[in-house]
């Protein structure tokens, strides 16, 4: 049975291009141009995933009222929010909402297809917990690559896909610096601005530190990237 | 510090300022000044006040000339068809002088000369004192314990009786030894018989008792002869006080209608033995010149007597021009006369008193210096006018000055069927009037100075608030917008709620303001709203682009989408950029500051920024230890990115970029430097405004955000942004200057 894949999408021809890209890469797809046919359509049937654009129309947050209702019917359920908006208060909305994703337009489909493999992977591993989880610490910090769980001195730190992506590549030698270009490629977003990276940081480091006032692991490197500090013992 | 030194303040600058300066102040009358000049015109007030009464000063004039006109015409109607007045036979001697007493006490039984003091007093009666009154060679200096006449007269059948009371703090009898006669207290006597023949008699002594009598030539100095006059009879008793004359006159020494004048002359320094003081007898002793026929009709005195107007003095004359009858003086009394200022200012404090009083003397002319001006001998003016009325037989009126002095004179026929009997003529000092006048124009020259300075007070605090809000709302319009017109606010409080136009004013440049704030913000609003518009068609086109090349693996080298997938790309760049500026502004209002090292900082991006270009050469130059503010590091990094942005963009291929730090008095002063084309002049000023560039290059894109960046960045660190080219027009350099970090706390 194949999977299925909703996407809610009130302009047409973005709609379709996600369908024929989503499709040729062999998912089920749902497409919904508004709140009430997708709302509908996730009665008759679950998806596997769901990619919400956040503006519908005229509703201007109708993409996070589907989001809560696709929580509602399922806690676990990947949501992509795919937008035009880039602030930061919709980012913490979707955040608020567990959405797995937040992606801003215009997105890469090669990328997009990356990222909905990617989370459907994960998913698929947070349901079925299998115990070879490749987890590995670097001091405080767990990172279990195959669920996309990051923990902070044994909390849960709750981060989009591509903030963990970004942890991943920054605590894997831990002490080197990261380069702008290195996190941009990692972000699979294609082509990505130094002040992007700098938002990404900014945000990844206030999660933490909603955990821990005093985290300051991430250090920047002025003019060159990012690093991961090691831990002094 | 390679492109820094002989900063020089390009022509525009300087061009900027003269435009300011032209468009404050300019030279000429401020608002308070010409309020101030309106003041002065109310200068205006007190000449129509000074004019007004000059005006109310003739019309009393007039009043009262008329005043006398009529009482002089009713004294001549009283007086008409009584010719037995006016026979020469009725006329008595008269002693001159009695003004109050006009005739002599008539009594039963002659005295003794040598009876006592109290007896004479009991005999005569009431005592005429010439201390307050009729003092005119005394002065003002005049003090009463020093010398004091009490004087009364009486007659019987044979003798007339004269006694003195005189106070005297130092008796100076005569000095047998010197010839003169005027060196000793004396008393001296004047007779005017009715013929005219004047005689005069010095009564003095060596010690109490017998007074001598001498008949003295007119110096008073030399006697006619040696030998001493016998019908008259004179005692000198001592007091505790001073002495007492007591003196006989036979009545036909004296004869009908003649005149009688007594002086005390008082001398106090037996060594000068000068004349310090006289008392006489006479009340005006020069205005009937002795050598004057005057022929007394005591009934006519009666009769005019009750007729007593205040400094003034009425005289009836008779056809031959002889006085009849007098009464009163057109002189103030004198204490009065004198001290008239002081009394009106005695204040506490005599230094202002004085000021006060010169300032007034200053300003009005006093009436006390009137006084001085007035003649004591006006005799050939009245007789002039007399001549006239008895002539003309018309009522005749004139005033008269005397320098300062006033005297209203009217006279008038007295008539006796059909033919002119004599004369009245009152002759009254306008000098009181003029006292009245001084006193009012005092008042109101007070009333005025307050009003002057109340005004001015009232006037001056108007215009000073009146300014004030100018001021304020000049400075509130001006503080709305930066030099180079950018909006700082959109509103002007101070000041709206007045009610007033400048109220108004003030609501309509708010309204401006805000209209225009709002405006501001739709344009800076307006990169975003466009942006995310744009995102949506963008993600078409490259959606659909990614599928065409899915669909259609043999297109992935094809040119065209190739280009297209170019396009696409700087389409998304200029997007981003322009979102860029508008959600920096809405993220640094997030943002933490911490304290770090802005050296580490721009030594760790200029090494990246060597890397990613090679076509420049970009080095740093600082001072050495470390440069601590207080910000957000990686906000300042995007800062700098954009200035070296800036300066790869617009410098010379294979050029140098200089990033210096470098402390000055304010603070921290960030330079990048390039040595690309000169500024344009149009665009300096706007240079950090949104959308704002210099760029021409249609294949790169410049939408002059760039440096807007860097102005919200540097105005977040509370720091200014400036751009100028450098020294010899070589280069363009931009300058932040941002505030040092305080000192840290330990």
């Amino acid at each position: 049975m194949a999977t299925v894949i909703a996407v809610v999408e009130d302009d047409r021809d973005q709609r379709e291009n996600y369908v024929d890209v989503l499709t040729a890469h062999g998912y089920d797809v749902r497409a919904y141009a508004d709140k009430p046919s997708a709302e509908a359509g996730f009665e008759r049937e679950l998806p596997d995933l769901a990619l919400l654009d956040i503006m519908l129309g005229e509703d201007m947050d109708g993409g996070f009222d589907l989001c809560m209702e696709l929580r509602k019917l399922s806690p676990t359920l990947p949501v992509i929010f795919l937008t035009a908006r880039n602030s930061d208060a919709d980012r913490i909305s979707s955040q608020r909402m567990t959405a797995w994703d937040y992606i801003t337009k215009p997105v890469s489909l090669e990328f997009l297809v990356a990222r909905v493999h990617a989370l459907l992977r994960i998913s698929e591993q947070l349901q079925h917990r299998s115990p070879d989880s490749s987890v590995f610490s670097v001091g405080n910090l767990e990172l279990d690559e195959n669920s996309m769980l990051v923990h902070w001195q044994g909390q849960p730190v709750s981060l989009t896909l591509t903030e963990f992506w970004i942890i991943e590549l920054l605590t894997r030698n831990p002490g080197h610096v990261k380069s702008y270009q290195a996190l941009s490629d990692v972000t699979r977003q294609g082509l990505v601005e130094r002040n992007t990276i700098n938002g990404y940081i900014r945000r990844i480091r206030n999660k933490f530190r909603e955990l821990d006032s005093s985290f300051d692991r991430i250090q920047t490197v002025h003019g060159t990237g990012y690093k991961w500090e090691r831990d002094r013992e | 510090m390679i492109g820094l030194k002989a900063l020089r303040e390009s022509p525009k600058r300087v061009d900027q300022k003269k435009r300011r300066v032209a468009s404050g102040i300019r030279p000429g009358l401020k608002i308070r000044t010409k309020l101030l000049l309106l003041v002065v015109s109310l200068l205006a007030i007190p000449w129509m006040g000074y004019e007004s009464v000059r005006e109310m000063e003739r019309f009393l004039l007039e009043g009262q000339e008329q005043a006398l006109e009529l009482t002089t015409q009713g004294i001549s109607s009283l007086l008409g068809n009584r010719s037995d007045l006016f026979d020469p036979g009725v006329g008595v001697p008269e002693v001159i002088g009695r003004t109050s007493r006009p005739l002599p006490t008539e009594i039963e039984q002659s005295l003794s000369i040598d009876a006592t003091a109290s007896g004479w007093v009991s005999a005569i009666g009431e005592l005429t004192n010439f201390t307050g009154f009729g003092l005119f060679e005394c002065g003002p200096e005049y003090q009463p314990d020093s010398l004091a006449v009490r004087h009364g007269v009486a007659i019987d059948t044979e003798q007339f009786f004269a006694y003195f009371e005189i106070d005297d703090d130092i008796i100076i009898f005569r000095d047998p030894d010197l010839v003169s006669l005027n060196n000793s207290d004396q008393l001296r006597m004047t007779v005017q018989a009715s013929s005219g023949t004047v005689s005069r008699y010095l009564l003095t002594t060596t010690e109490p008792g017998r007074i001598s009598i001498y008949l003295m030539k007119d110096n008073w100095r030399e006697a006619i002869s040696g030998d001493a006059v016998r019908e008259v009879a004179g005692v000198l008793d001592l007091t505790d006080r001073g002495y007492v004359i007591k003196l006989r006159i036979p009545r036909n020494l004296l004869g009908v209608g003649a005149r009688l004048k007594f002086e005390i002359v008082d001398v106090d320094d037996i060594g000068s033995r000068v004349v310090s003081r006289v008392i006489s007898t006479e009340p005006d002793p020069s205005q009937l010149g002795i050598g004057r026929v005057r022929l007394a009709t005591p009934e006519l005195t009666k009769l005019i007597q009750p007729l007593y107007l205040s400094e003034a003095n009425i005289t009836i004359w008779d056809r031959g021009y002889r006085l009849r009858a007098q009464v009163g003086s057109i002189f103030p009394p004198a204490r009065e006369g004198f001290d008239l200022a002081s009394e009106e200012f005695a204040w506490s404090f005599p230094n202002v008193e004085t000021a006060i009083t010169r300032f007034y003397e200053w300003i009005l002319r006093s009436p006390a210096r009137g006084f001085k001006d007035m003649p004591v001998d006006s005799s050939q003016e009245d007789y002039r006018l007399l001549g006239r009325v008895l002539t003309e037989g018309e009522p005749k009126s004139e005033r008269r000055r005397y320098g300062d002095a006033k005297l209203i004179v009217t006279a008038a026929p007295i008539w006796a069927e059909g033919s002119i009997d004599g004369a009245v003529l009152i002759k009254q000092s306008g000098n009181k009037l003029l006292s009245l006048q001084y006193r009012t124009l005092q008042r109101f020259t007070l009333l005025f100075l307050g009003v002057f300075l109340f005004l001015s007070v009232a006037i001056l605090v108007f215009s000073t608030r009146l300014t004030y809000r100018v001021g304020r709302l000049q400075r509130e319009t001006e503080q709305a917008a930066t030099p180079e017109g950018r909006l700082l606010k959109d509103q002007i409080r101070p000041g709206a709620r007045s009610s007033d136009e400048l109220g108004s004013l003030t609501r309509s440049i708010s309204g401006l303001l805000h209209n225009l704030g709002q405006y501001t913000r739709y344009l800076e609003k307006l990169p975003d709203t466009l942006a995310h518009e744009l995102h949506n068609p963008l993600n078409v086109v490259n959606s659909s682009l990614e599928n065409l090349q899915y669909h259609h693996r043999e297109l992935a080298d094809d040119k065209h989408l190739q280009r297209a997938r170019n396009g696409v790309g700087r389409l998304r760049s200029i997007i981003t950029s322009l979102t860029e500026a508008a959600s920096l502004k809405e993220a640094l209002s997030h943002e933490q500051d911490e304290r770090f090292d802005l050296t580490a900082l721009i030594d760790g991006c200029v090494e990246g920024y060597q890397a990613v270009n090679p076509k420049h050469r970009i080095v740093s130059t600082r001072v050495a230890g470390p440069m601590i503010i207080e910000g957000v590091p990686d906000r300042l990094a995007q800062m700098l990115d954009k200035l070296i942005d800036n300066a790869v963009q617009f410098g010379a291929d294979q050029g140098l970029i200089v990033v210096s730090l470098r402390r000055n008095a304010d603070g921290i002063e960030l330079t990048v430097a390039n040595d690309g084309a000169a500024l344009p002049v149009e665009i300096v000023d706007r240079l950090f405004d949104p959308m704002v560039s210099r760029a021409r290059d249609a294949r790169k894109t410049h939408l002059g955000l760039g440096l807007y960046i860097v102005r919200l960045v540097a105005e977040f660190h509370n720091g200014t942004v400036v751009a100028r080219n450098s020294a010899g027009d070589r280069g363009v350099e931009v300058v932040v200057s941002l505030p040092q970090a305080r000192v840290p706390p330990r």
